[in-house]
C-alpha cells in the first residue's frame, strides 16, 4: 500500500463517525478518511452543542454565571463552579473561609470520582465490556446520592459561590461518605480483577494511541492525558489552590503514553481522591462557610485568571472586569477542547476500531468542547 | 510453549471475570422500578417551587420586592405587585419553568423566605404551556391561598389608606393651632 505507484489510484473512503454515535459521548462528528481499515486523516467537526456561553456570561452578573458552568463539563460541574468562582474571588479580592475551602475540595474530589466512574463505565462499554458499565454506574449512583444530599442536584450542582459555599454539610453526610468510600475502594479492587487484568481489554489498549511526552507538551495536554504520557503535571501540585497544599496525595504518572496508561491514571486518581476526601473530613475546621459579601458585587477594574485541575485536565477561567456588575469578558480554557485537537495527529495510521478506544481514552465532554 | 502459556493465562483472566460477575449475581438490586416505586429524594433536592403561606398573617410571605427577578439568570419570574410599603404583596407571580435551571439563586436572594423549593421532580410534560406556573399553582395551598393572600393584603391596604385619609383630614382640621405638628406628621 505504501508503494508510490499505487498511491495515485488509492481509493479512500470518507466516513462520518457521529454526530449521533454512542461512542462519541455527545455530539461530536469525526470526518474520517479511510484506506481500507486504516485511517488516513481525521477531522473533528465540533459546534453541535455551541451555546455561546462566553457571551452569555457577559450579559449576566458575576453570581449568575455560575449555573452556566454546570453546563460545560456536566460530568464534573462542581469543578467548573469552583474554577469560575476562583476567578471572581480573585477579581474582587475575596477569600473563602477555611471550612468552605475544605468542603469545596471535598466535593470537587467526590465529583472527580463520579466523573472518572462515568469514564470507566463508558470506556469499558466502548471496548465491549458492558458489565463494567453497570457496576461503575452502581457506584456512581451512591456518589450522586451524596452530592444530591449536599447540593440538592444530581448533575448541575451550582454549589460554589464567590466567597464560600451556600450551605453547610447536612446531617449524616460524613457517615454516608465513609460508607461510599469503603464501597468504592472495594469496587475498584473488583474492577482491577474484572477489567484491568482482562486479556482482551489490555490487548485493545496497550500500545494504542501513543502520545509522546513531547507531543503532549506541544499540544498543551493536561490532566490524565499528560500524566499518562509521563508528564508529572497536576495543577493541584504545581499551583495549589484552596487547601490542596495541606493535603497529602500522590499524582499517578505512567510513562507508556498509550490508552492503557490514561486509563490507569484515572483509576489511580479515584483512589487518591478517596484519600483526599478522608483527610478533608478529618482536618475540616468548624466555622463560617461564607465571607462577607456586598449586596451588589462590583469588583474593581482589572483581570483575573484561575487554574484548577478538573477530572479532564486543567480548567481555567480568564475574567475581565470593567467595574460594572457584569463581567466584561470571560474565557474558559477547557481541557476537552485541547485534547480533541490532538486527534488529527493521533489517528492517522491506526485501525478504525481503535478510533473509539483512542477517543474514549481522551475522555472528552462535548459540553466543554463547544461551550 | 509460550503460546500455550499465553492461552492459559488469557483463559484464566476470563474465568476471573466470570467469577466476579457470578458473585454480583447474588447482590441486592440497586435499581427501582420507577413509575411504580420511587426512590427517596434528598430533603435539599431542588424541585418545583412553592411560595409558603403564612398562616399567622393570612398571606404569602412575598412582598413583591423583585430581588428574585434580579437574581434569576434566565428571566423565569414575572410578578404583578399589589400595593407597596408595609403591606405590599403580590397579585400574580408567574414562573416559566421551561426556562428554569433550578439553580437556587432566587431562593438564596429572597430575604423573606417567600420562595422555596420542594422535592417534587415530576415536571415533564408534552406541552410548553404546562411549564408556565401561575400563582394559583405555586402558592402553598393553591388557589385558595392565593385568594386569601389577595383579600388579606387588599383589606390591609384599604385600612391603611383609610387611616391615612383620616389622619390627613385630622391634620387639615387642626391645621390652625397645630402648625408645629403638621410637618412632623407629613414626614
Amino acid at each position: 500500500m505504501v508503494n508510490t505507484a499505487t498511491t495515485e489510484q488509492r481509493h479512500t473512503v470518507e466516513v462520518n463517525l457521529g454526530p449521533q454515535h454512542p461512542s462519541t459521548h455527545g455530539v461530536l462528528r469525526l470526518l474520517v478518511e479511510l484506506d481500507g481499515e486504516i485511517i488516513v486523516s481525521c477531522r473533528p467537526v465540533i459546534g453541535y452543542l455551541h451555546r455561546g456561553l462566553e457571551k452569555m456570561f457577559e450579559k449576566r452578573s458575576y453570581k449568575q454565571t455560575i449555573p452556566f458552568t454546570d453546563r460545560m463539563d456536566y460530568c464534573a460541574s462542581l469543578n467548573g463552579n469552583l474554577a469560575i468562582c476562583q476567578a471572581i474571588e480573585r477579581l474582587g479580592g475575596l477569600q473563602a473561609p477555611e471550612r468552605a475551602q475544605y468542603i469545596r475540595v471535598l466535593l470537587c474530589e467526590l465529583n472527580r470520582i463520579a466523573s472518572h466512574l462515568v469514564f470507566l463505565a463508558t470506556y469499558a462499554t466502548d471496548i465491549g465490556a458492558t458489565t463494567v458499565f453497570l457496576y461503575a454506574f452502581r457506584e456512581r449512583e451512591k456518589c450522586l446520592d451524596l452530592m444530591e444530599c449536599m447540593t440538592g442536584a444530581r448533575l448541575t450542582y451550582n454549589y460554589v459561590r464567590p466567597g464560600g459555599i451556600p450551605q453547610d454539610l447536612p446531617d449524616g453526610f460524613e457517615n454516608g461518605l465513609n460508607c461510599f468510600l469503603d464501597d468504592l475502594l472495594k469496587a475498584l479492587e473488583e474492577n482491577d480483577r474484572l477489567l484491568t487484568g482482562n486479556r482482551i481489554f489490555r490487548g485493545r489498549l496497550e500500545g494504542v494511541g501513543v502520545v509522546s511526552p513531547e507531543m503532549a507538551a506541544a499540544y498543551g495536554a493536561s490532566g490524565p492525558v499528560a500524566r499518562g504520557s509521563g508528564l508529572n503535571y497536576d495543577v493541584r501540585k504545581t499551583a495549589p489552590y484552596e487547601v490542596y497544599d495541606r493535603l497529602e496525595f500522590d499524582v499517578p504518572v505512567y510513562h507508556t503514553g498509550d490508552c492503557m496508561a490514561r486509563y490507569l491514571v484515572r483509576i489511580e486518581e479515584m483512589r487518591q481522591s478517596a484519600r483526599i476526601i478522608r483527610q478533608c473530613l478529618k482536618d475540616m475546621p468548624a466555622g463560617e462557610i461564607m465571607c462577607k459579601m456586598p449586596k451588589i458585587f462590583k469588583p474593581p477594574i482589572g483581570q483575573a485568571f484561575s487554574r484548577t485541575e478538573s477530572p479532564r485536565g486543567e480548567l481555567s477561567f480568564y475574567m475581565v472586569s470593567d467595574g460594572t456588575p457584569n463581567p466584561a469578558r470571560v474565557h474558559g480554557r477547557t481541557p476537552s477542547f485541547v485534547h480533541l485537537g490532538m486527534l488529527p495527529a493521533m489517528l492517522p495510521g491506526v485501525k478504525i476500531a481503535d478510533v473509539i478506544a483512542i477517543l474514549g481514552s481522551l475522555d472528552t465532554v462535548l459540553g466543554e468542547v463547544d461551550r | 510453549m509460550n503460546t500455550i502459556q499465553d492461552l492459559f493465562s488469557g483463559f484464566m483472566s476470563f474465568l476471573r471475570g466470570m467469577k466476579i460477575t457470578g458473585a454480583n449475581l447474588g447482590r441486592d438490586k440497586t435499581t427501582v422500578l420507577y413509575p411504580y416505586e420511587k426512590a427517596d429524594v434528598a430533603p435539599r433536592y431542588r424541585g418545583l417551587f412553592v411560595l409558603p403561606f403564612n398562616e399567622a398573617n393570612g398571606r404569602l410571605n412575598c412582598t413583591g420586592c423583585t430581588l428574585c427577578i434580579q437574581a434569576c439568570p434566565t428571566n423565569v419570574i414575572t410578578l404583578t405587585k399589589l400595593g407597596a410599603g408595609k403591606h405590599g404583596g403580590i397579585q400574580d407571580f408567574q414562573m416559566d419553568l421551561g426556562r428554569c435551571m433550578f439553580c437556587n439563586l432566587c431562593v438564596e436572594a429572597c430575604p423573606f423566605e417567600a420562595i422555596e423549593m420542594t422535592t417534587q421532580f415530576e415536571l415533564a410534560s408534552t406541552d410548553r404551556n404546562v411549564c408556565v406556573f401561575p400563582l394559583t399553582s405555586l402558592a402553598q395551598g393553591g388557589a385558595a391561598a392565593a385568594e386569601k393572600n389577595y383579600n388579606t393584603i387588599s383589606t390591609a391596604l384599604a385600612a391603611e389608606a383609610a387611616e391615612k385619609a383620616a389622619k390627613a383630614a385630622a391634620a387639615g382640621e387642626s391645621g390652625g393651632h397645630g402648625a408645629a405638628h403638621a410637618p412632623k406628621e407629613g414626614a
